[in-house]
């Protein structure tokens, strides 16, 4: 195994939840520079990694399968790993100042700290493994990871009810979701013979198989990228702190939604319906989201709705295609990646500073806090794609895209544009600038540390910046495009001065986005009735009354089963009988069930058999327990005579000590018993409907245990072939007992496995009996 | 109900059960019987001195106070037996001397590692088995107290009741 860049950035990230955990073992204050820490390194190991070889690594791993540890930095991997490392870092280090607050004011220990960075770092791990895996199910087992880490991230606030139910409803949607990428994943190996990545890619199969592959695995990125109609998630995540709202939807999770689009894409731009689909998936969202954004108040759920929008901007850009989809759809991911997650932390630096979550309770903020204004102006600039910011090329992309499908498609992206105009300046200005509410907030804003403005102001920077020089940025883009294109790809931004289409769009959503802002009294009733619709017959209803009835569900067979033993183990061997009927009586059995002579040298087997089933039957009769227990041991007693007339003499020993045993330990147990309990039970009678429908569950399963044990017992072959092997190599094992050489030589780790459980069993009873309450 | 008969019988039975058991365990491989049944044996041995002698009498009993975690120790072994031939590369639970390669005995016993193991499932079964013994007999030990008090009070409460009656 060689060194190459993308082992060594996955080392690092995967280490890193290791060490943050550990260094804050030591001691607490250190989890936070760990963290810091070992974020730059892989944040400097994406930027090393630039000029250097992007080989795939392959190491063997489910070789029978196929299923290889297959990873590789290529040109997608490589933009996503340094939007997960860098703006990753830019949010731990946000984090570091946020947190100890947000723990006090929760009433937190400052110990949980650690459990935050672990469990952040672990996703950036996860993320970064993600965008490196070349193999289908390497994929999914970091795509999960990527679900599992947002869970305990989103409900880190475990104490309040609304975080973790909006932890279960990421769960459940991405986690349920992502089943689709995995049979997705299989659907391709079954036609393919290979889990490999590229090879899948390559393939040019359009069957219906590798259709239903692209369907599964484009409906999990959706549900991950937050889209319609399975958007609802997001804006409950919002539950999370702000840092983890701020990389989850902005950066990594609903990124890797996309991500995957863009793996994908040569399997999935096969099938027309399936770009078709991407259109309307995109479309549906980018105008829902806009319009639910409009309507909002939380500052945090007015970027949640956006981040819907923005991602079905992207979605859409993948379904247009073309020869300016993808690579517009790619630049689109690094430009609102870097503008949203810095909107999220002015979102959480805000409420920190005043205690407001509200729109409506902040405004006129710019003089206090003029920092913080600029550095998220000059993201929020560049998210509604203002001159002189990278956003101003996303947007040009994003109409030259549309454009060149058509006119149509060409005004829908204006509409969309124009709402993301309106809603982030409300956002900024409603904050910042005169358009709040209350311009004076009623307490002056409490100073804010550094940590908590500077990494804004770094990210805005940063927006700027491409404005200035889109270079570096578009080739980003171009070489993960080229990736997802399958084949080389440029991508040059400048400005224009003339009347080309997109900058004439450009215009049209700027003038359309201030008419909105200016009208907003017109469209107010309209946006909020759809907000009522939504909340009314939406998919987040759907999703509510669903889990409701799936609870009550399981409830009702759960009180059914447990409500006495007598119940528990009918459900268990009621069901088991039935099918074990269904399945005699329609396979072919004729020969299966044979009954051979008795001869008079069985007349012992006879015997003892026969008073076992005398016993057996005599069970039924007596009421007290204590007699019950003598005469089960009856039925143990008489099988283990049984064993030694047969010339199982070790056997017959295990029988009678365990008989032994368990008939003194069952007594034992008697006495723990309520007395009333066992007075109870003795006394009651069951009769009538219940005591003939108890003789007919005991007769189904009866009769299902005897055509089992007959079935087999008349088709002995194979076991014979097994034990007459036993028995030819057991003086090779230098034994004579047999017996004790299957135990501990032959079938020796069967008998490991036992007695571990049976250690684990000894630990369970010795403390239930001292703690339980048997009384 | 335990006479000096009971007594007499069970404590004159424990060294011979735990010494069959040693017997039984240690020529499992040439005769009769395994570690499983030298372990309920040598249990039963200890039933019967719970029975005769009440469980506190089990803790003053050396070998018997450190059966349960006996248990563990016994795991460790069977696993160590079933691990160690995969630490030096080989398959697990690789036994050793290997086929027709030379065995030392003594007497019936054979120094071959499944007695090893086979002395760990013993050490398992011999502590759950008195592990169970303690823990249901101090459960027993703590419910019938707890009845007797509960009938006491009971007893004294009708008592109190009845002079209460009598003195009107």
């Amino acid at each position: 195994m060689t060194w190459n860049s993308a082992l060594m950035l996955l080392t690092v990230s995967l280490a890193a939840p290791l060490v943050v955990v550990a260094a804050g073992a030591v001691r607490v204050r250190l989890a936070a520079p760990a963290a810091i820490l070992m974020t730059s390194l892989a944040f400097l190991t994406v930027l090393a990694s630039f000029g250097t070889d992007n080989e795939a690594l392959s190491v063997a791993w489910i070789s029978d399968w196929g299923v290889e540890f297959t990873i590789r930095l290529d040109g997608l991997a490589r933009l996503y790993a340094l939007l997960a490392t860098g703006i990753g870092l830019a949010v731990v280090i946000y984090a570091t100042a946020y947190l100890p607050l947000h723990l006090r004011h929760e009433h937190r220990p400052e110990g949980e700290i650690i459990r935050f960075f672990g469990y952040l770092l672990l996703f950036m791990g996860a993320m970064v493994g993600l965008v490196l895996a070349q193999d289908a199910i390497l994929l999914f087992v970091f795509w999960d990871l990527t679900a599992i880490a947002s869970f305990f991230l989103i409900g880190y606030d475990r104490d309040k009810d609304e975080s973790r139910a909006a932890a279960l409803m990421a769960l459940l949607v991405t986690g349920i979701s992502a089943i689709g990428v995995l049979i997705g994943a299989l659907l391709a190996w079954h036609e393919l013979g290979t889990f490999d990545v590229p090879t899948i890619l390559a393939s040019e199969s359009t069957s219906t198989t590798m259709g239903f592959a692209a369907a599964l695995i484009a409906f999990g990125a959706l549900a991950k990228s937050a889209q319609a109609p399975l958007h609802f998630w997001l804006p409950k995540a919002m539950a999370a702190p702000t840092p983890v709202s701020a990389y989850l939807h902005s950066a990594a999770m609903v990124a890797a939604g996309v991500f995957l689009i863009g793996r994908m894409y040569p399997l999935m731009a096969r099938f027309e319906w399936m770009t078709t689909a991407f259109v309307v998936v995109g479309l549906t969202s980018m105008l829902v989201g806009g319009v639910l954004a409009l309507t909002r108040d939380v500052l945090k759920h007015i970027l949640a709705y956006s981040t819907i929008s923005q991602y079905g901007y992207v979605v859409f850009l993948f379904g247009l295609g073309g020869s300016y989809g993808v690579k517009a759809a790619t630049f689109y991911v690094i430009a609102h990646a870097l503008s949203k997650s810095a909107l999220f932390l002015t979102a959480g630096a805000v409420t920190e500073a005043t205690g407001q979550k509200n729109l409506s309770g902040v405004g006129g903020l710019a003089r206090r806090m003029p920092v913080l204004a600029i550095g998220s102006g000059m993201a929020a600039a560049g998210l509604v794609a203002l001159p002189l910011t990278i956003g101003f090329f996303k947007d040009e992309f994003y109409f030259a895209a549309a454009w060149d499908k058509g006119p149509a498609f060409g005004v829908a992206a204006v509409v969309g544009a124009a709402l993301t105009f309106t809603y982030i300046s409300r956002f900024w200005l409603g904050m910042f600038g005169p358009l709040g509410r209350n311009a004076a907030v009623p307490n002056a804003p409490s100073p804010l540390p550094g940590r908590l403005v500077w990494p804004i102001v770094v990210l805005g920077a940063t927006v700027i910046a491409g404005g200035f020089w889109v270079r570096p940025f578009a080739d980003l883009a171009a070489a993960g495009a080229s990736v997802s294109e399958l084949h080389h790809i440029e991508l040059h931004g400048a400005y224009h001065l003339d009347t080309r289409p997109e900058n004439l769009m450009a215009l049209a959503t700027w003038i359309a986005g201030l008419g909105l802002l200016a009208t907003q009294r017109v469209w107010w009733p309209a946006a909020m009735a759809f907000s009522r619709l939504g909340r009314a017959i939406g998919p987040e209803r759907i999703y509510g009354l669903t889990l409701g009835a799936l609870n009550e569900l399981s409830d009702r067979i759960h009180v059914f089963e447990v409500r006495d033993l007598r119940s528990r183990i009918a459900s268990i061997l009621l069901p088991a009988g039935v099918l074990v009927g269904v399945a005699v009586y329609v396979t072919p059995n004729s020969s299966e069930f044979e009954v051979g002579s008795i001869r008079w040298d069985d007349a012992p087997t006879v015997l003892m058999l026969g008073l076992a089933s005398f016993a057996a039957l005599a069970i039924a009769l007596p009421r007290d327990h204590l007699n019950l227990a003598l005469i089960l041991s009856c039925v143990g007693y008489s099988l283990a005579v049984l064993y030694a007339f047969q010339g199982a003499p070790n056997v017959a020993l295990v029988a009678v000590l365990i008989e032994t045993l368990f008939t003194l330990l069952f007594i034992g147990m008697l006495i723990l018993m309520p007395r009333s309990i066992l007075r109870y039970e003795t006394a009651r009678r069951t009769e009538g409907f219940r005591l003939r429908r108890d003789a007919l569950m005991a007769i189904i399963s009866g009769v299902m245990a005897f055509s089992v044990v007959w079935g087999v017992l008349s088709k002995p072959a194979p076991t014979a072939t097994a034990i007459s092997e036993h028995i030819a190599l057991t003086p090779d094992a230098h034994g004579k007992n047999i017996v004790t050489v299957i135990l501990a030589d032959f079938r020796g780790l069967d008998t490991a496995g036992e007695i571990t459980v049976i250690a684990i069993t000894l630990l369970g009873i010795i403390s239930l009996l001292r703690i339980g309450r048997l009384r | 109900m335990t006479t000096i008969l009971t007594k007499l019988v069970a404590r004159t039975l424990l060294i011979p059960s735990i010494l069959i058991a040693l017997a039984i365990m240690f020529k499992g491989y040439s005769d009769v019987g395994d570690g499983f049944s030298a372990g309920v044996i040598a249990g039963l041995g200890v039933l019967l001195q719970a029975v005769a002698f009440g469980v506190d009498e089990l803790d003053r009993l050396p070998l018997v106070r450190y059966a349960p975690a006996g248990t563990f120790v016994g795991l460790l072994l069977a696993l160590g037996t079933v691990f160690a031939p995969w630490v030096g590369g080989k398959p697990l639970f690789t036994h050793s001397p290997g086929v027709g390669e030379h065995v030392t005995h003594f007497g019936t016993l054979e120094f071959i590692t499944p007695v090893l193991f086979d002395v760990g499932v013993f050490l398992v079964i011999f502590g759950f088995v008195v592990g169970i013994i303690g823990a249901i007999g101090r459960a027993q030990t703590r419910v019938l107290r707890d009845r007797r008090r509960h009938d006491d009070a009971r007893a004294r409460q009708r008592a109190a009741a009845q002079q209460a009656g009598g003195g009107q």
